[in-house]
């Protein structure tokens, strides 16, 4: 075609025509000679004879080197079109020109390879090659001919043919070298590639055509400064030149048919050129049965396997699961408009001519004219055992580096092929194998060959040839393969890791061999995995894989996307599986990472179905659902669900996931006994005593539930605040009334007073009454007498319990009703204490440093207590209380200021004081960490600067404190930063301000009293602090830490 | 399998020990000490045997412990590839069972075991071949090909198969109620 474009074009081409057909003549004649010769051989001669036959023909002169050299590759190209030629023999001129263009258009391409070559080879030697080359050629010319102007040493003798024969060799030896160069190690690969001082490669429209035009005119003219012409097929409306400079390039394409003169000559940048010229080999290793991704159009990204390929027109046949939606195409044949659902994709589902036939689709049996098989034929596509014939672009399909999953493969698996599959996916795999695949030792299986199925052991590895021991004896002992020839071969009890693929990092033992497919018990799920044997190496090593993505690791407990949440229980590469919170049957899920909103991470609780109070790592048994009889420590606890470990378990990574109702506690009692005291640790009560007095006073937004997660608080059945009457403070029931319902986590349900009914509110969210106070005393009544209510109590009981005999009596006597509200709730404490857990005591926080025990002992006036009037104290005696539980400032508020200058005395009554006061106790209990004995152990939490928010009507807000008056109350500055008014404020209407990370803080309890420092991080109830004066980092709960104003 | 072989040991005896049973009292530490563990060159010790010799003491300063070399004899039992072995099951699922033959646990893949059986769930976990002779449930007792072991430092966790001749269920509980 190219050729036929030249005839038509200028008449100086005629003249060459005529020479050509010569060469054409010479090259018949050539290839009868030499049909046995090795091809350097050939080409020798066909130079050697061709410029004699020039000789004789004395054919033009400046052109005619350059033609000696083309001839070489005509003649190479000649060998392909063989037939042509022959056919053409009796054809005449014009055929045979055909055929020559034929070879020109082989000169074409090898010259293209050519050039590279020497492009790559030049390097050194500088621009000069081409004519060096050409020079090279000359002594044949030279010895027929005898007429040149350039002389060269070889020149001046006659040389014999041998010799002649002998530098032809030479050279192209050397070019054959050239052409394995691909094999020399990558750093001298890097040598050859382009660089700044080698000739350029330009980029200018047009293509094949102009190319040969181009060439042409190159052996017309000895002046163009041009070294090759490029076009590629697969890049349309471009050529490419390759010289020194762009004026060479416009020189050369001047006056060319099919070249504007304005036409853009581009500079191909030096890392493309080597892309250019190999482009072409990237596609060639399409093979059939080879697998591939679809690049566009509804099938983007689905597998599809090659089933032919036709290289001359760039197509392929691919079998493809289809995507067709019978509906639409049936009513597409009838001639009915669907509408277009434009982003619907039907899912791929294997193709059923039933169906079709249901819908009144069309189907024709047709026999493929190459292939001889049947297809069923709908609307012009080809279908076959239910997947997809189609006939693509090479383009459309990307052919590197697919890596099917075995659900893809599975699927194009059909019932009865399965050796097939196998064999074809593993050429896929081998595409994808990484460099040093095979190492020493591995044992091999030979799958391809004469000697397949032959086992052995991999003994040295040379790039892509590997030399194996056979397991026969009689063999030589090593035979030598190509890689591809050879797979990893594991036995049944192999302990193997994986190493790459969706399992990689996982370890365990080789249960089953399928072909090329292992099967692998994991050594920590004791999970079947299916993995390729090319993806394991033998090891002794037992991992589970990874075990953490971003923020997420193994058997986190995490919330999803739509709400529901679960345990991790395996981390993929790039997934999770979860088992989702469904205590009914297992469900597990695989989700991405984006699909998790966050990790709970929250200690919660909940009743078991003896109303046993179940906290993490409590053990349960399941008594009843499907997993009824299992037992293990419960690892969760979500929405009174929990997850519970149980290493017999095999499914799901051990995690079983149940209703806390159908649980019972290992070790609790069906009758509700109070689990929670006999493993309460001597931390809880540590805990708990701190909360009593923060939550009491200090902070009434701080949640007991959450402080008392662990054990102190899990003896109790009820919240603090269950029953309170409170105010929401914020959020969209702000200013509302209501009563306490329930409380689950950070969230509270609360019945409205106005508007009778239920809603949930955050627990952060509501502030108590400071009016109503009578709801909430009923049920304290009630349940004093019968059950322990509250947590907080614990702390208090050693003293509360040696003060009860000694005070309890005349109390008594004189009281009798505010007597047994008094004591009620203290009934809990002295439980426990009963219970025998005397180890407690001595972690008790009363008894730390700070709190010397002696003190209540040493103080006066022991009967100063009985100076107040007795009424009084009962009085003052429930308010601290009363804060304790619910936050809420009892009624008793008024009295306070009476109870306060009573309670320093208190402390001196404590354990012992005969005439002790039985009622005050409770409160020395919170305050005994304190230095200073304030009235209302409030006053000590408090300190000078600290944020705090003011909770009296009128005077809402924050504010800093300034000063903390004896008596407890403080002097308050209004106003965040502290600026505004000073009102002096009692301390059960502030609240401490909980500071945020990286806040300032100052430490309001323990022995960093006063200090201040920087709160660098919260973990759980922890508070990371960075002291300001010692730059110490110290871990403290996060009850004892203020916020600073700023 | 079992072999009978000469392991030593360092005791370390309390001084309160020294007197006239020291030597009982070292045999029957020794006995507490090694019996019942496992070692992934030896295997499980499952008795003592006898005593072969007591080297000489040597007082550790400060403690006043006193370490001997002693050689003793013993019965150890360590599975390997290929061996058969016969075990009772202990778990049943989908996946396989699991099975004990005295101190090693063996797993067997419902890939090695014969196609012929199929897993019913249930009450009872089996599994069955399709006329119901046999079953393989929990303390069936099951004769088995052990393909693999992995040896941990206290434990050895075995793979086996009963895909072969001669292999499988030898008693079921359920026949013999």
């Amino acid at each position: 075609m190219a050729r036929r474009a030249r005839d038509d074009d200028d008449d100086d081409e005629v003249e060459e025509e005529d020479e050509e057909e010569a060469y054409d003549l010479e090259d018949e004649e050539e290839e009868e000679d030499d049909e046995d010769d090795y091809e350097a051989e050939a080409r020798g001669k066909a130079s050697r004879s061709t410029s004699s036959s020039r000789g004789g023909g004395g054919g033009g002169g400046g052109g005619g080197r350059k033609r000696s050299r083309e001839d070489n590759f005509i003649d190479d190209s000649a060998i392909e079109d063989d037939e042509e030629d022959d056919d053409d023999d009796d054809g005449g001129g014009r055929p045979k020109k055909k055929g020559g263009g034929g070879g020109v258009r082989g000169f074409f391409d090898e010259e293209a390879q050519v050039d590279e070559d020497e492009e790559e080879e030049d390097d050194g030697e500088g621009e000069d090659d081409f004519i060096n080359d050409a020079g090279a050629d000359l002594p044949d010319e030279d010895v027929v001919r005898g007429s040149r102007h350039r002389s060269m040493p070889m020149r001046d003798e006659e040389e014999d043919i041998d010799e002649i024969e002998r530098q032809v060799r030479e050279r192209y030896a050397r070019s054959t070298h050239i052409e394995y160069g691909e094999e020399a190690a990558e750093v001298e690969q890097q040598a050859l590639l382009p660089s700044v001082k080698d000739p350029k490669l330009w980029m200018i429209g047009h293509e094949r055509e102009t190319a040969i035009c181009l060439m042409q005119k190159f052996i017309d003219r000895s002046d163009l400064q041009i070294k090759s012409v490029v076009a590629l097929d697969h890049l349309k409306n471009y050529i490419y030149v390759e010289a020194e400079k762009e004026a060479h390039v416009k020189e050369a394409c001047k006056g060319l048919r099919n070249i504007y003169a304005s036409a853009k000559i581009t500079l191909v940048p030096i890392k493309e050129m080597a892309d250019v010229l190999s482009v072409e080999s990237k596609s060639v290793d399409l093979s059939r049965d080879a697998w591939v991704r679809m690049k566009l159009g509804i099938y983007k990204g689905d597998l599809a396997k090659v089933v032919d390929v036709d290289n001359v027109r760039q197509r392929v046949t691919v079998k493809l699961i289809p995507r067709i939606d019978l509906q639409a195409l049936a009513s597409k044949l009838e001639g009915r408009e669907a509408v277009k659902k434009k982003a619907f994709v039907p899912p791929p589902r294997f193709f059923n001519i039933d169906e079709a036939r249901e819908m009144h689709i069309r189907v024709e049996r047709r026999r493929d004219k190459d292939s001889g098989e049947y297809f069923e034929m709908i609307d012009g596509l080809m279908f076959k055992d239910g997947f997809l014939y189609k006939t693509v672009s090479i383009k459309s399909i990307s052919t590197q580096n697919i890596q099917p999953s075995f659900d893809e493969l599975e699927k194009f698996r059909k019932p009865g092929d399965d050796m097939n599959g196998d064999m074809s996916s593993l050429s896929t795999l081998f595409a994808n194998r990484k460099k040093g695949h095979f190492m020493k030792g591995d044992a091999v299986i030979v799958i391809k060959g004469d000697l397949k199925n032959l086992e052995g052991w991999v003994e040295k590895v040379e790039d892509e040839t590997v030399h194996i021991r056979p397991k026969i004896s009689d063999l030589p002992k090593t035979l030598a393969f190509n890689e591809k020839e050879l797979c990893k071969y594991f036995k049944p009890g192999d302990h193997v890791k994986v190493v790459s693929g969706v399992q990689e990092g996982a370890t365990g033992m080789v249960v089953k061999v399928e072909g090329h497919v292992l099967i692998i018990l994991s050594d920590t799920t004791k999970e079947h995995i299916r993995v390729f044997a090319d993806h394991v190496v033998e090891s002794s090593e037992i991992t589970t894989g990874i075990t953490r993505i971003g923020d997420y690791e193994l058997h986190d407990l995490v919330l999803l996307d739509n709400l529901s949440f679960g345990v991790i229980i395996r981390v993929e590469t790039e997934a999770f599986q979860v088992l989702k919170g469904v205590p009914d049957r297992p469900e597990v899920v695989l989700v991405k990472l984006r699909e998790i909103k966050s990790k709970i991470d929250r200690r919660t609780s909940a009743k078991d179905r003896s109303n046993n109070m179940i906290s993490s790592k409590d053990v349960v048994r399941v008594v009843e659902g499907a997993c009824k009889g299992k037992q293990g420590p419960v690892e969760h606890i979500h929405k009174g669900i929990l997850f519970i470990y149980d290493r017999h378990h095999l499914e799901h990574a051990g995690f079983i996931c149940a209703k806390a109702q159908s649980c019972l506690l290992v070790g609790g009692s069906a009758g509700g006994r109070r689990y929670g005291y006999v493993r309460s640790k001597a931390w809880c009560f540590e805990i708990s005593s701190k909360h009593f007095a923060i939550t009491g006073k200090a902070a009434p937004k701080r949640t007991s539930y959450e402080l008392f997660g662990g054990g102190g608080r899990g003896g109790r059945g009820h919240d603090a605040l269950v029953g309170k009457c409170i105010k929401i403070k914020s959020g969209p029931y702000k200013g509302y009334r209501g009563r306490v319902k329930e409380v689950t986590g950070v969230l509270v349900r609360v019945e409205l007073d106005s508007l009778m009914k239920i809603v949930t509110v955050k627990r952060d969210d509501i502030a108590d009454t400071p009016t109503v106070a009578t709801p909430f005393r009923e049920p304290r009544y009630s349940l004093g007498g019968e059950t322990p209510m509250h947590p907080s109590r614990t702390p208090l009981h050693p003293y509360q319990t040696p003060m009860r005999d000694p005070g309890a009596t005349p109390i008594h006597d004189g009281m009798r009703t505010p007597m047994r509200r008094g004591w009620a709730p203290m009934s809990p404490p002295r439980d426990n204490w009963e219970e025998g857990n005397p180890a407690t005591w001595g972690s008790s926080p009363a008894y730390q440093p700070g709190t010397p025990p002696a003190r209540p002992y040493e103080a006066p006036t022991p009967g100063s207590g009985w100076a107040n009037t007795p009424g009084v104290s009962y009085n003052d005696a429930p308010t601290p209380r009363e804060s304790n539980y619910g936050n809420a400032p009892s009624p008793y508020v008024p009295s306070t200021p009476v109870g306060q200058p009573m309670t320093p005395n208190s402390a001196s009554y404590l354990p012992g004081t005969p005439g002790g006061q039985p009622m005050t106790p409770g409160n020395v209990g919170m305050d005994i960490m304190s230095p200073i004995i304030g009235g209302e152990g409030e006053g000590n939490w408090l300190l000078p600067d600290v944020l705090v928010n003011v909770l009296r009507a009128g005077d809402d807000g924050p504010g800093v404190v300034r000063e903390v008056l004896a008596d407890g109350s403080c002097r308050v500055a209004l106003g965040s930063s502290g600026n505004g008014e000073i009102v002096t404020v009692l301390p059960t209407e502030l609240e401490v301000i909980r500071p945020k990370k990286s806040d300032k803080i100052k430490i309001m309890n323990g022995n960093f009293r006063g200090y201040s420092g920087k709160l660098i991080g919260i973990d759980g109830s922890d508070g990371i602090v960075k002291l300001d004066d010692t730059y110490e980092v110290k871990i403290l709960d996060m009850v004892t830490l203020a916020k600073l104003a700023s | 399998m079992f072999f009978h072989i000469v392991l030593e040991r360092n005791m370390q005896l309390h001084p309160r020990h020294f007197g006239p049973h020291l030597r009982d009292k070292l045999v029957s530490k020794l006995i507490k000490d090694v019996e019942g563990t496992c070692s992934g060159r030896h295997g499980f010790v499952v008795a003592i045997t006898g005593v072969e010799d007591v080297g000489k003491g040597l007082i550790r300063e400060g403690t006043g412990y006193v370490t001997f070399p002693v050689k003793y004899q013993c019965v150890v039992f360590r599975p390997f590839k290929g061996e058969i072995l016969e075990a009772v099951v202990t778990m049943v699922n989908k996946m396989g069972f699991f099975a004990e033959a005295g101190p090693v646990q063996i797993f067997v893949s419902n890939h090695l075991i014969p196609d012929d059986m199929e897993f019913q769930s249930g009450d009872v976990p089996n599994y069955t071949t399709s006329d119901g002779s046999v079953k393989i449930q929990k303390d069936s007792e099951v004769r088995l090909k052990i393909i693999g072991t992995r040896v941990d430092a206290t434990e050895i966790f075995c793979i086996g198969t009963i895909k072969d001749d001669f292999l499988g269920v030898i008693s079921d509980p359920g026949a013999a109620v």
